[in-house]
């Protein structure tokens, strides 16, 4: 009995710890909201930078800001850009939307044209540092459907193209590769998987990635999604034979569904071409960079182990992919307020957002991968501190070579602007990967071109 | 003694004070229970009657979530990948955990080490214990390939083990099997520990053979176990989502089709909430269907 009792108390004093731990918190939110506009606050910042040397940096920054700013704390929170719709609209429905998001300028549309971002607030950024500072290209990416109002502020960009071994092609004799023709040619030739070689990589799995590969072959092609009325023309003929050769070019990646991770296979040199982002640049000149990328220590019996320091030399990039046009990619990521109305906390993601556009702050973010995390900003391109990164990347490529690819930014062109105009079902189709599921379905689960397309144009209709 | 007593029951009787402290010591689990296991599956039915925007208001549409759910061949596909998926990874793990059991059972040199390293899979995290999994049956650098392909020659070429849609169902099962089979040795083994030797003994002057002895004495002994642990195992795999879907995604259980419908994509909430209610009648079918006929309950 004298045991019964102790454990009923015990049990009745736990409850009470249930029960005030959840009084406690509800008054810690009471607090928040009541506290006058002087008062501290704290956001939650989302960075799609979820590797951890990355987080430190930028943890960095915002440490160097609180201490400027003693009454704003910012909290640090990394999503994958691939679970960021799902954790967004979530967020919305439980009211507990974060201060601020990084995310691509195509993902920032989409979710401003579902009302979830604060236009009005990061107008006025844009409008506080200056529009006529930003590559124009940049900034017409986040453009709401009025001109001069903005879901999004751009804060940096990657321009996307084939990355390939020139030593191979020159001993093979084939041309790089820029046409549709000259890639199929070289994919064919290197694609030998007796000797475990693969032609080339393109996304086969249902992510991001698949859809940015897709993109430029596309529209190399002519294809798009809707035309300058705002009519969904997926089914046309040029994005048949877009998808078709898409199929085509999928029989030389390496088996199974794929992803960029497999861009490790080209720098273990089992890989002739490879879309990626100029964000390889410092894995390709880089040891402690690769080294990510290589089979382990623990495994030497395994094939290509080992760091190429000559693959840099050999490797050139074909930015611009061509058929029936020229076609140049890349994603330029911005960032948004999310909807939350909270003016308390509006005012300290602006804050925190003009202080990151400050050139300190902003060039030391940058140099976190230099020629992968390019500037929006002209007169931060032509900064001799930018130019001199830390891991030597500029010295390594080129200042010349940089100038280009940073001039390819204001160039990108995506599904979702034609002819000048803003096609927000673009950027929602793009958000809910249609296209790369329907890459998976032909290409893993043997589905035709044909009823894959009309399967992905119903999805798309039930989206728009 | 006496002061607690005055405050918590005075003026009651003693079957009244058990009573009153038997609902005292239930009631913070109830509450718990309530607040969340069930109010979440009433909302969850609630939901399925509706078309769900995480951003507007929702609007009632009747059957709709569910006769679009049930018409969706990829359910269909789901449902059959989920039976699949169960029925093996229970067999082996059961199987296995028997014939570990037996294994262990008998007395040999360093057994009592023997017996704990057997128990690292299961307390392995998945996480850690899913990547190597996807190094190993890496088409182009896995050791798998390296050893079959490149060494033994036993294929005719490379492939996706773990990514294709076709074989990667059988590597989540062989993958359940070995990450769970310790909990089912372990259930088995204790219940092998408790069989009275004389029973063995007697057979054995009978003249009973070993299968005999297996077949009408352990056998016998631990069947109600094994009912328990075959049961569990079902009720957990049914509704298994991390190790299948950290492990690869191109396996589309129930659990992870109900995931990808509801929030990746297109995001059809109600259908979401509308498939989880099927897995649960499913789910509640089969449990009442066991219980009566095999634990006989």
């Amino acid at each position: 009995m004298k045991k019964c009792i102790v454990l009923f108390t015990v049990m009745l004093l736990l409850t009470t710890f249930v029960w005030a731990g959840g009084q406690g918190e509800a008054a810690v939110e009471e607090d928040a909201t009541a506290v006058e506009a002087e008062g501290p606050v704290s956001i939650d910042f989302w960075t799609t930078q979820t590797q951890s040397d990355r987080m430190a940096t930028i943890q960095v920054l915002i440490d160097t800001f609180e201490a400027l700013n003693p009454n704003i704390s910012i909290n640090l929170v990394a999503v994958d850009e691939n679970e960021l719709a799902t954790q967004l609209n979530t967020a919305a429905a439980a009211g507990t939307l974060p201060g601020m998001i990084e995310s691509a300028a195509e993902n920032a549309v989409a979710f401003g044209s579902e009302g979830l971002l604060n236009e009005q607030a990061i107008t006025k950024v844009v409008n506080d540092i200056g529009k006529e500072k930003f590559y124009a290209g940049a900034l017409r990416l986040n453009e709401t459907a009025s001109k001069g109002s903005y879901y999004a502020v751009p804060f940096h960009g990657w321009v996307q193209g084939l990355w390939y071994r020139a030593d191979w092609f020159e001993e093979a004799g084939l041309n790089p590769p820029s046409t549709w023709e000259d890639i199929k040619k070289a994919a064919e030739y290197f694609y030998q998987p007796d000797e475990n070689q693969y032609g080339i990589l393109v996304g086969t799995k249902a992510e991001a990635y698949a859809e940015q590969c897709f993109t430029q072959i596309a529209m190399a092609n002519g294809a798009q999604l809707f035309d300058a009325d705002g009519n969904l023309i997926f089914n046309s003929p040029e994005m048949k034979e877009a998808v078709e050769y898409y199929a085509e070019l999928a029989e030389f990646t390496p088996p199974g569904p794929q992803s960029w991770r497999a861009r490790d296979y080209y720098l273990q040199g089992k890989m002739a071409m490879f879309f990626y982002s100029t964000y390889i640049m410092d894995d390709l000149a880089l040891e402690e960079n690769a080294a990510d990328s290589l089979s382990s220590e623990n495994f030497s019996d395994l094939e290509g182990k080992s760091f190429d320091p000559q693959l840099v030399q050999n490797t050139r990039l074909a930015a611009t992919i061509s058929n029936t046009q020229d076609a140049g990619y890349g994603t330029i990521v911005s960032f948004g307020i999310p909807a939350h109305g909270d003016q308390q906390k509006i005012d300290a993601a602006q804050r925190f957002i003009k202080y990151l556009f400050t050139p300190n702050a902003y060039i030391t973010w940058l140099h976190m991968a230099p020629g992968g995390m390019n500037p929006v900003l002209k007169d931060i391109a032509t900064n001799a501190r930018f130019q001199n990164d830390p891991k030597g990347i500029f010295q390594h490529y080129g200042a010349e070579k940089m100038a280009e690819i940073i001039q390819g930014l204001d160039a990108i062109e995506t599904f979702s602007i034609v002819e000048g105009k803003r096609m927000a079902d673009a950027s929602t189709i793009y958000s809910k990967q249609i296209i790369p599921q329907m890459i998976y379905k032909i290409t893993q689960q043997g589905m035709s071109v044909k009823k894959a397309m009309e399967w992905a144009e119903n999805e798309m209709r039930k989206v728009m | 003694m006496k002061l607690l007593q005055l405050n918590t029951a005075e003026g009651l009787n003693l079957r009244q004070r058990e009573v009153l402290l038997g609902w005292s010591m239930v009631i913070p689990s109830v509450l718990i229970i309530l607040s969340l296991i069930l109010y979440p599956i009433m909302y969850n039915i609630y939901l399925s009657f509706f078309d769900v925007q995480p951003l507007a208001a929702n609007t009632y549409i009747g059957l709709e979530n569910h006769k679009n759910v049930v018409l969706d061949p990829g359910f269909w596909n789901a449902l059959g990948t989920t039976v699949i998926y169960v029925v093996f990874t229970t067999l082996g793990t059961t199987l296995m955990g028997l014939f570990v059991a037996l294994v262990m059972n008998q007395e040999f040199p360093l057994r009592s080490l023997a017996r704990s390293l057997i128990l690292f899979p299961y307390i392995a995290p998945v996480i850690s214990v899913v990547f190597s999994w996807q190094f190993i049956f890496d088409p182009v650098n896995g050791i798998f390939m390296d050893i079959t392909y490149e060494r033994l020659g036993l294929f005719a070429s490379r492939f996706n083990l773990i990514g294709s849609p076709s074989t990667a169902v059988w590597v989540a099962v062989v993958f359940s099997i070995w990450k769970n089979f310790p909990f089912s040795y372990l259930m088995i083994l204790s219940r092998l520990q408790a069989i009275d030797h004389n029973l063995y003994e007697a057979a054995e002057m009978d003249g009973a053979s070993g299968w005999q002895k297996f077949r009408f004495i352990t056998l016998p002994e631990v069947y109600f176990v094994m009912g328990a642990i075959v049961l569990l195992r079902m009720i957990w795999n049914f509704n298994k989502f991390e190790e299948v879907y950290l492990l690869t995604e191109n396996v589309r259980v129930l659990s992870v089709y109900t995931y990808f419908k509801a929030f990746v994509g297109t995001m059809e909430l109600g259908q979401g909430a509308s498939l989880a209610v099927i897995q649960f009648l499913l789910l509640l079918g089969f449990i009442l269907f066991y219980i009566k006929r095999v634990l006989k309950w």
